[in-house]
């Protein structure tokens, strides 16, 4: 059912006791009708002021349903993990993951183990120094040299994370003045680099070419777009050709955050920007090692000009300690194996094809996924707990999102499919999945 | 017996709330508030329109313009945790009376016309349009998601001179809300919307909340 086909259940309530009430201002809300928000701004002087009423919240929404955020592995992240239910203290083995990134199921490939092994031997554990300074090793300078390679770029800069990468490219080239149009559901790690920059921001309505024409027209100056490859919440992709076609009519520049997307769409997997034949029209290449490679960290590849420039500009890089040489050794073994065997990609496109023609044989919502980041669609903030709860006890390990991650009423599973899953994970999975919906009602 | 001053009852409100630029919202606040930010440099205009059958001014109509801000931290375990603040830095109502009542009563600004309005329901819409002499103002229309009985408490700011004041609202009713950006507004030039960048208002809300057959109450100003 839509969120336009809820039938009108309105019940004639009985009359509401007004003047009794007034001068009471107590309202008996459950917990679970708060969220986050709700604590995120408090007026007063002192800087502590919302904790009390935060925790007090708190220690009834936990229990409630949000203890279901941040429940310890005990195994890798590979296709079954083992982990620790924190509402009962047991732990719940052998559950099918539909949580990690691990796209190509890489993390724990032993070519990937090996590498870290052999890494550990001669680095030690970190790198002990900021790449600027004494952070670079010989491993980060090939990682470096091997991502630039890759992606048909003159050059790449490794980052510590994602989030760095594009807080670090973001901020480092733009300025008060400039402006910045980005999709409205760009990720966190974009927002704050726009925040940094201290550039005019400017949010396009997602994947609304039109709007982003709106924000771009009558600003003189540097502009620059940003989009994703892969949206993290609804799986979906961005209408590139057109959102490089009218920026290019602006004068923009086009960066692209490939985290979800790099290293599985495309023949080679260099991402949305290969499969659409872009390569050369995107200006600034960014991307993870945290999702399809299995590792952590993150790059921005471009021209030699841009890549030098930022090494310089890049604070969230320049300020941090350089990625674990342990890390780096194991990602530059899952980059050689990603472009070794294309034969993971076109696996993980199979698994996403049999998972979707399973889950949509069951009934089940899965919205407008276009990629191997699938949305369960539940929309009911109120019960999005209650039903993960009942899929993690029957075997299914996948994470809730409920708002503000998404807006209200778009409560939802998030389903992350791997190359690494076999046929009969993904038939089990869908078939737990769509049961517990089934009996919520979700599903038919 | 006649109704006490804080009590309003209403058949229909609607409360939308639209991404408006952080520097009218800076603008349009005291010192003393912060605009809440949607996303970078993009602050909340809530735009309530509702139809009063029962005040002590009698029944009305009344518009209210108002930049979203943080409320006071509430006593969680006393259950009076707030759910928003509202600073309504512009309001318009039907009559006289309900004029001087909301401004005289609650220092809430009001332009000096009467205005008028239509709220229109069909199919799970809700359309209304507000004019006054000097022309339309708003039309907005909002749609619905699923029908439930609710209580909110907000905390609405209100300035008189130096004085900064604080009023708990209660609004009690039959109430749907979503995030669906499925409604609508065309804000017009008008003295209402002055203080207002017309051109930087996201036509398009991102929450919009229906009630009907419900009550406010404004709680008697505090001075903070």
């Amino acid at each position: 059912m839509s969120d336009t086909e809820h039938p009108d259940t309105i019940v004639k309530q009985p009359a509401i006791e007004t003047r009794s009430r007034l001068g009471d201002v107590g309202i008996d809300r459950p917990a679970m009708q708060y969220d986050y928000t709700n604590f995120y701004f408090g007026t007063g002087e002192d800087p502590f002021a919302l904790l009390d009423p935060f925790d007090a919240w708190w220690s009834e929404a936990e229990p409630e349903g949000y203890y279901q955020y941040e429940s310890p592995l005990q195994s890798a992240p590979s296709t079954r993990v083992d982990v620790l239910d924190k509402k009962t203290g047991e732990v719940r083995a052998g559950l099918i993951n539909f949580a990690s990134y691990n796209y190509l199921g890489l993390s724990y490939r032993e070519e990937v183990k090996e590498a870290i092994k052999v890494a550990v031997d001669v680095y030690g554990g970190g790198a002990s120094g900021s790449p600027i300074l004494s952070g670079t090793t010989a491993l980060h300078q090939e990682l470096s040299e091997e991502v630039a390679r890759f992606k048909l770029k003159e050059g790449a800069l490794i980052f510590p994370t994602g989030y760095s990468a594009n807080v670090g490219t973001i901020a480092g080239l733009m300025r008060s003045g400039d402006l910045i149009v980005a999709d409205q559901w760009a990720h966190a790690s974009i927002v704050d680099g726009m925040i940094l920059s201290k550039a005019t921001s400017r949010f396009f309505r997602h994947n609304n070419v039109e709007d982003l024409e709106r924000k771009l027209s009558g600003f003189d100056g540097k502009k620059l777009v940003i989009v994703e490859g892969v949206y993290s919440m609804d799986g979906d992709l961005p209408p590139l050709r057109d959102i490089v076609a009218v920026s290019k009519k602006h004068g923009a520049r086009v960066m692209i955050d490939e985290a979800h997307s790099a290293f599985v769409f495309g023949d080679n997997g260099r991402g949305v920007v290969e499969a659409l034949d872009l390569e050369e029209d995107v200006d600034i290449h960014l991307g993870t090692f945290s999702k399809s490679l299995g590792g952590q960290g993150g790059y921005t590849a471009g021209s030699l000009k841009l890549i030098n420039y930022l090494r310089g500009f890049s604070r969230s890089r320049c300020f941090s300690c350089a990625l674990a040489p342990t890390v780096a050794a194991g990602v530059l073994a899952a980059l050689k194996l990603a472009q070794a065997e294309p034969q993971l990609r076109t696996r993980l496109w199979d698994n996403v094809r049999f998972m979707k023609a399973k889950l949509d044989g069951a009934g089940v919502p899965t919205g407008v996924s276009a990629s191997q980041v699938i949305p369960i669609m539940v929309r009911d903030d109120a019960q999005i707990f209650q039903i993960g709860e009942e899929i993690f006890r029957a075997g299914v390990f996948i994470n809730p999102i409920k708002y503000p991650a998404v807006p209200k009423h778009k409560s939802r599973f998030r389903m992350s499919i791997s190359a690494a899953h076999t046929h009969e994970d993904l038939e089990r999975g869908a078939a737990i999945i769509a049961g517990v919906l089934k009996d919520f009602g979700v599903c038919p | 017996m006649p109704v006490a001053a804080g009590l309003y009852t209403f058949t229909t409100g609607v409360s939308a709330f639209f991404e408006m630029p952080t520097s009218d919202a800076r603008r349009i606040l005291p010192e003393h508030l912060e605009p809440v930010e949607v996303t970078h440099q993009r602050s909340i205009l809530a735009v309530t329109a509702f139809h009063f059958t029962e005040s002590i001014a009698g029944p009305y109509i009344e518009l209210m313009f108002s930049v979203i801000v943080p409320p006071v931290p509430g006593r969680w375990r006393q259950r009076q945790h707030p759910k928003a603040g509202f600073y309504p830095f512009l309001a318009a109502t039907s009559s006289d009376e309900s004029r001087c009542h909301r401004s005289e009563g609650f220092s809430i600004p009001h332009i000096a016309e009467d205005i008028d309005a239509q709220f229109v329901e069909s199919a799970g819409t809700l359309h209304v349009s507000v004019w006054s002499r000097s022309g339309p103002v708003v039309d907005l229309t909002v749609t619905q998601h699923k029908w439930e009985s609710t209580t909110h408490l907000l905390h609405t700011f209100m300035v008189d001179g130096n004085r900064r004041l604080k009023s708990n609202l209660q609004i009690s009713g039959r109430y749907t809300v979503h995030e669906n950006e499925r409604g609508h507004m065309t804000l017009h030039h008008h003295p209402m919307t002055t203080a207002l960048t017309l051109a930087e208002i996201s036509p398009y809300p991102f929450r919009e909340h229906w009630l009907k057959d419900g009550v406010e109450i404004f709680h008697p100003l505090e001075t903070l």
